[in-house]
């Protein structure tokens, strides 16, 4: 049995706890066993980050020492958190002041980073863990005539030298396992583009106009839903079909990956927080060959 | 003339950025622009072009470009670091270029508030974590109780973000 430490960050627990949910009980279903780590604290992407490289490295390297402490590789769900992480890491294991300096402050608190945890996103758990036989032979209820569009977000799959997911080019991982669940899925233009997530906090207007363009690319392709790996880029892709231009009729639903794969892996919709979700999933969860 | 020198335009600001962490790369951009042809950003707003602020760097306009907000309009979605043939990373490199503007006071004011409550909380959304939140997280049989630890995050910012 796999065993991790899953970092859940700072918007899923609050803004998305369906994903956190979902990731469980699903990583549970496929053999995989989850603690979730305590006493964590925020891992500095994007606003640390761009003030203070030292205190990044502090932040994120802090919570690789906590992976330390649990014995185990840790799971990110979220892609900022998954891109921190891995990028900190990456920099603690090729500098040896950088590592000198975080363990010095680190040993305060009796933690040590030594660099013996992994960090694995989401999909690395599902295609290199558990692997996609797996998943097929764990579907008891396939979806039929539904078309998907898979959206991975930015750092999740770049830069591939350091995170190692995915082909950032031409990802496949989440498009896989849409078709396992029996799904058809869907490329549409500018599949790897950024969500505009990251860009919210200083142009809103603009943040919202990419995640529009997206929206408009997965609807010209006739997609019945999207589906993520990033509860930012599932909170944007979302949100963003709330504003002017959009009918409520035209919104397509946005599912993250372990909420979709969960009926069809027998997990009961209850369970998976579907009341949460903004847009009506319906069109989704009707076409499983069992629905009810 | 067998052996061609290949001229590399410089700056006492080009020099200074490649000393700091994510900065080393500016002095491979060929300007070429197909880091603003590949951006979301510029795509839907015209005030912000990749290619342009780098060559404000290459040109050393430091002033300018410290005082501007167009550093921090990056998504750091890295799209045009996908497709850089010259192996440039201009996410790093305005990474390094807001640091730079924040030591010089130069931070736009919804990362310096966001910082302020990150090293005050440990995390990001303790005022947005309510009864209804816990009300949610308790359907779904979650565990209510986030357990954040808020000492370290402003241990680390007095000394690296306030220098004391």
């Amino acid at each position: 049995m796999k065993e991790l430490v899953i970092y859940v960050g700072c918007t899923t627990p609050v803004r998305l706890p369906s994903y956190e949910r979902a990731t469980k009980l699903v990583l549970e279903k496929l053999g995989v066993n989850l603690v979730d780590m305590k006493d964590a604290n925020c891992c500095g992407t994007q606003f640390v980050e761009s003030l203070s490289h030292k205190a990044f490295i502090a932040m994120s390297g802090r919570i690789l020492a906590l992976g330390e402490e649990y014995s185990r590789d840790i799971l990110a769900i979220c892609g900022a958190c998954s891109g921190s992480l891995k990028m900190v890491k990456h920099e603690l294991d090729n500098d040896a002041e950088l590592r000198d300096e975080l363990n010095e402050l680190l040993a305060e608190e009796d933690l040590e980073y030594t660099g013996s945890s992994r960090v694995k996103h989401l999909l690395q758990v599902l295609n290199e863990d558990i692997g996609y036989e797996a998943i097929e032979r764990a579907v008891v209820n396939p979806y039929s005539n539904l078309r998907l569009a898979a959206h991975y977000g930015c750092h999740v799959t770049r830069p591939f030298e350091i995170v190692q997911v995915d082909d950032p080019e031409n990802p496949t991982i989440i498009d896989r396992i849409i078709e396992i669940i029996g799904a058809e899925q869907v490329n549409y233009t500018g599949k790897t583009r950024c969500c505009g997530g990251p860009l919210l906090a200083m142009d809103e207007g603009v943040a919202t106009k990419i995640g529009i363009d997206k929206i408009r690319n997965i609807q010209n392709a006739s997609a019945d839903g999207l589906v993520t790996a990033c509860q930012f880029c599932n909170i944007q892709l979302t949100q963003c079909q709330f504003g002017e231009g959009m009918e409520p009729e035209e919104r397509i639903p946005v599912l993250t990956l372990p909420q979709l794969m969960g009926p069809a892996l027998g997990i009961p919709m209850d369970d998976l927080g579907i009341w949460l979700n903004r847009i009506d999933s319906k069109p989704v969860f009707g076409t499983l060959q069992e629905a009810k | 003339m067998t052996d061609k020198e290949r001229f590399v335009p410089t700056s006492d600001f080009v020099e200074e950025l490649s000393k700091r962490p994510g900065g080393e790369g500016i002095s491979k951009c060929v300007q070429c622009g197909i880091c603003t042809a590949s951006c979301m950003v510029a795509n839907e707003t015209d005030k912000y072009r990749p290619r342009k602020l780098i060559q404000k760097i290459i040109l050393g306009k430091r002033e300018e470009v410290l005082s501007s907000e167009l550093p921090w309009l990056c998504m750091t979605c890295r799209m045009c670091e996908e497709r850089c043939q010259e192996g440039v990373s201009i996410a790093e490199i305005f990474r390094a270029v807001r640091e730079l503007a924040a030591e010089e006071g130069h931070i736009p004011d919804v990362f310096s508030d966001t910082v302020n409550l990150i090293a005050e909380d440990g995390w990001m959304l303790a005022d947005s974590y309510t009864d209804f939140q816990e009300d949610d997280r308790l359907d779904l049989e979650l565990d209510p109780n986030l357990g954040w630890n808020c000492e370290f995050s402003k241990k680390i910012k007095k000394r690296y973000i306030d220098g004391e």
